[in-house]
C-alpha cells in the first residue's frame, strides 16, 4: 500500500490514470443510480396509463360487468392480470382469495390512483366513475409492477456496466501514450555512450517536456564543451612538451657523439632511455586525446593485411631484439569499414603490447577471420595473459600489471579501447592458451566491407 | 653545404645548429619567417629546414613566400603539429619532405642526404641499407663478409626490389610482379628458391621473412 501511495505521488502517469478512474467511477454512479430511478418511476407511469386506458375503454365501449368462473384462458397470468370490477361490486366478494373477482376492495374508495392491501396482496387501483353512473376500478398486483419496474431499471443500467470498464481501458492505455514519448526519450539517452553527447531530438516531444528537454540539451553542450577542452588541454600540453623533448634528445645525441670515458658512456646510456621512455609517453598521450577526440574521421574500406604489414614494419626490430617470432596466420585478406589511421594505431598498440609482455624467445601471432557480417582481428602472445580479475581493469590509463617490469607507457590498452569505443568494435580478452590458462589472446569485431 | 635552420625555439635550435655543424654543415639559424625570407633574398643555401610554429609568419606562409618567388631551393620541415592536413599541406605546398618532432638527429641527417641527393639529380648507382649495398651498374652486391658478390639478375631484381625501401615488407606476389616482366611464366618457388641462392651468397640475416607476410631487409640507418 506504501508502495502504491508512493507511486502516486511520484508518478504524473499514475496518478493521472487513478484520478480519471476515479472520475469515471463517481460520474457512471451517480449517473447509473439517476437512471435506475427514474426508469422505474417511467414504468410505473407506463404502468398507471395503462390501467387508465383499460378503464377508459370500459367507459368508451360502455361494457358491462359479469364474473363468471372460467377455466383458464391462454396466456393468462394470473400474477400480472389487469382487473375490472364495479367497486360496489366489492362487498360481493366470494372469499379473502385474490384468484376469483370481484375482490373485496374498500367501497368508500375516492376517484383516481391509489396502492392498497387487499385479500393479502398489495393492488395498485384505478377508481373511475363510468358515463352511467357506476364506478369501476381497474386494478393489478403491485408486486408485479414492482418486479417490472426494477427489471427495466436494471437493464437501463446495462450500458453504464459495459462503459465503465472499456473506459477504464481506454483512458489507461491513452495516459500510457501519451508518456510514450518520455519513456522512449529516457530509453535513448539511457542507450547512449558516455561520448555521445549531441543534442536530444526535442521535434516530436510534447511541448509540456520542451522546455526540460532544452534545458538538458543546454547542459549536454556545456558538458561537451568541458570536456572538449579538457581533451584538448590534454592534447595541447603533450603538444607543447614535444619541443623540450626534441631539444632534450637532439643534445643528448649530440653527447654521446662526443669522445667521453667508459664511465660516462654508462651513465648516459639511462639518460637516453628516460628521454626516449618520455617521448614515447607523450605520442600516448596525444594518441588517446586524439581517439577520444570527437572530430569525424572519414570511414572507408581498409585492408586488414595491409594494416598488419605497416604495424609489422614498425615493430619487426622491436620483435627481433627481443627475440620473438612474429607473424601472419591467416592467408586470406579481408576489408573491413572504418578509419584507416585509426585502425593502424589500433593495431599498432596491440601487437606493440603483444612483443613487451611475450617473454624473450615467445611468439606472437596476427590473424584475421570473417564471422559473418563481422570480422575478428586477433593478437595472440605466448606470454603471462591477463586474469579474469584484471581483464576489466586493464582498459584503464595508466593501469600496469603488476610484476612487470616492462616500461610501457600504460596507455596502450586505452588507446586501444577508446579507438574500439568510436568505431563501434567489440573488444574480448581471453588465453591463447586456455588450457593452461596463459598467453593473451585479443580479439576486436570489426564491420566487414562490401 | 649552406643550410638554412628556421627555428624560434632556442634549445632545439642550438642542437641541431651544433649538429649540423659536426656533421660539417654550415648552418645560419634565424628565428621567424620574415628574417627568413630576407636571407634567402641575399644568400644561396643548398637546404632549408623549416619549423612550422613561428611567431609573426607562419611556417606555411613562409613556404609559400619560398616557393611563389621561384626558389626551389630543397626544403625539409622539421614541425610538432602532426595532423594529417598540415602534412598534406607543408608537402603539396612544395616542401620535400616532413619530419615529426621528436626526432633523432641521425634520422634528420639520412632526410637531408636524402632531399639532397633526389633533388641533385645524382643517379646513385649504388643502394644501399647498411648491412647490404648493391652496385645497380655491375650488379654486384657487398656485405662485410662476403664484398663484391655477382648476382643473378633475377637474383639482382629480388634484391634491388627489397632495397629500394629498406624495412617494407615485400609479399610473393609483389616479389613476382618485380621479377618477371608481363606475360612471363611465373615458375613456382621461384621467390624461395631465389632467396635462397641468395642468402648462400650473402649471408642468413640479410633477407629476413616475415610469417604470413613475406620479405624484407632491414632498415638500420
Amino acid at each position: 500500500m506504501d508502495g502504491f501511495k508512493e507511486r502516486l505521488n511520484d508518478s504524473v502517469q499514475v496518478r493521472l490514470s487513478v484520478t480519471l478512474s476515479l472520475a469515471i467511477l463517481i460520474v457512471a454512479a451517480l449517473a447509473g443510480f439517476f437512471a435506475f430511478f427514474s426508469a422505474i418511476n417511467e414504468t410505473h407511469e407506463m404502468q398507471d396509463e395503462t390501467l387508465r386506458q383499460v378503464a377508459i375503454l370500459f367507459d368508451r365501449q360502455k361494457m358491462t360487468l359479469h364474473y363468471p368462473v372460467v377455466e383458464q384462458v391462454a396466456g393468462d397470468d394470473e400474477e400480472s392480470r389487469v382487473i375490472v370490477q364495479y367497486l360496489a361490486d366489492s362487498t360481493k366478494a366470494s372469499g379473502s382469495d385474490d384468484a376469483t373477482t370481484p375482490l373485496p376492495f374498500p367501497t368508500g374508495l375516492a376517484d383516481g390512483f391509489s396502492t392498497l392491501s387487499v385479500a393479502g396482496e398489495n393492488f395498485r387501483v384505478l377508481v373511475r366513475t363510468i358515463a352511467s353512473g357506476e364506478r369501476i376500478v381497474v386494478a393489478q398486483e403491485a408486486d408485479v409492477r414492482e418486479k417490472e419496474a426494477r427489471k427495466s431499471a436494471w437493464r437501463s443500467l446495462l450500458p453504464f456496466l459495459i462503459l465503465f470498464p472499456v473506459l477504464l481501458l481506454v483512458v489507461s492505455d491513452l495516459v500510457r501514450k501519451l508518456f510514450r514519448p518520455i519513456a522512449t526519450l529516457s530509453e535513448e539517452i539511457d542507450q547512449r555512450d558516455e561520448q555521445a553527447l549531441h543534442p536530444i531530438d526535442e521535434n516530436h516531444l510534447p511541448t509540456e517536456i520542451r522546455p526540460f528537454v532544452v534545458a538538458i540539451n543546454r547542459l549536454l553542450t556545456r558538458v561537451a564543451q568541458s570536456m572538449e577542452t579538457q581533451r584538448r588541454f590534454i592534447a595541447d600540453a603533450a603538444h607543447e612538451l614535444r619541443s623540450p623533448m626534441t631539444a632534450l634528445s637532439l643534445q643528448a645525441e649530440r653527447l654521446s657523439a662526443i669522445e667521453m670515458s667508459a664511465a660516462a658512456h654508462q651513465r648516459l646510456l639511462p639518460l637516453t632511455q628516460g628521454i626516449e621512455r618520455s617521448r614515447k609517453l607523450i605520442d600516448q598521450l596525444l594518441a588517446l586525446a586524439t581517439a577520444q577526440s570527437s572530430a569525424e574521421r572519414s570511414q572507408g574500406s581498409v585492408s586488414v593485411h595491409d594494416i598488419y604489414r605497416r604495424v609489422l614494419e614498425d615493430l619487426l626490430p622491436l620483435a627481433e631484439r627481443r627475440h620473438i617470432d612474429i607473424g601472419v596466420e591467416s592467408f586470406e585478406d579481408v576489408q573491413v569499414v572504418g578509419n584507416e589511421v585509426d585502425l593502424l594505431i589500433l593495431v599498432r598498440n596491440l601487437v606493440d603490447n603483444a612483443i613487451r609482455y611475450t617473454p624473450v624467445g615467445g611468439r606472437v601471432d596476427l590473424a584475421v577471420e570473417m564471422a559473418g557480417e563481422s570480422v575478428i582481428l586477433e593478437v595472440k602472445d605466448s606470454g603471462p595473459g591477463i586474469s579474469a580479475e584484471e581483464q576489466l581493469l586493464v582498459f584503464d590509463p595508466f593501469y600496469r600489471s603488476l610484476g612487470t617490469d616492462e616500461s610501457g607507457s600504460g596507455l596502450g590498452l586505452a588507446i586501444v579501447k577508446a579507438i574500439a569505443d568510436r568505431m563501434g568494435a567489440r573488444l574480448r580478452l581471453s588465453f591463447s592458451d586456455e588450457k593452461n590458462k596463459s598467453g593473451l589472446c585479443v580479439s576486436v569485431w570489426l564491420k566487414r566491407a562490401r | 653545404m649552406r643550410i638554412l635552420l628556421v627555428e624560434d625555439d632556442s634549445m632545439i635550435g642550438d642542437a641541431i645548429q651544433g649538429a649540423l655543424n659536426d656533421a660539417s654543415y654550415a648552418t645560419d639559424w634565424v628565428k621567424n619567417g620574415l628574417i627568413a625570407l630576407a636571407a634567402l633574398e641575399t644568400h644561396v643555401y643548398d637546404l632549408v629546414l623549416l619549423d612550422l610554429g613561428l611567431p609573426g609568419k607562419d611556417g606555411l606562409d613562409v613556404l609559400d613566400g619560398i616557393r611563389g618567388r621561384n626558389n626551389p631551393v630543397p626544403l625539409l620541415i622539421i614541425t610538432a603539429r602532426d595532423s594529417l592536413d598540415d602534412r598534406l599541406r607543408g608537402l603539396d605546398g612544395g616542401a620535400d619532405d616532413y619530419l615529426l618532432k621528436p626526432f633523432a638527429m641521425a634520422e634528420l641527417l639520412a632526410r637531408i642526404r636524402a632531399v639532397l641527393r633526389r633533388k641533385g639529380g645524382t643517379a646513385h648507382s649504388r643502394l644501399d641499407n647498411g648491412e647490404v649495398s648493391l652496385d645497380l651498374l655491375s650488379k654486384q652486391a657487398s656485405t662485410a663478409d662476403n664484398p663484391d658478390v655477382q648476382l643473378s639478375n633475377r637474383e639482382f631484381a629480388l634484391l634491388q626490389a627489397l632495397l629500394i625501401r629498406p624495412g617494407t615488407i615485400l609479399s610473393r606476389s609483389e616479389l613476382e610482379e618485380r621479377i618477371y616482366g608481363w606475360g612471363n611464366e611465373v615458375e613456382s618457388n621461384a621467390v624461395e628458391f631465389l632467396i635462397h641462392a641468395l642468402r648462400r651468397k650473402l649471408g642468413n640475416h640479410i633477407i629476413k621473412n616475415v610469417r604470413g607476410m613475406g620479405w624484407m631487409v632491414s632498415k638500420n640507418a
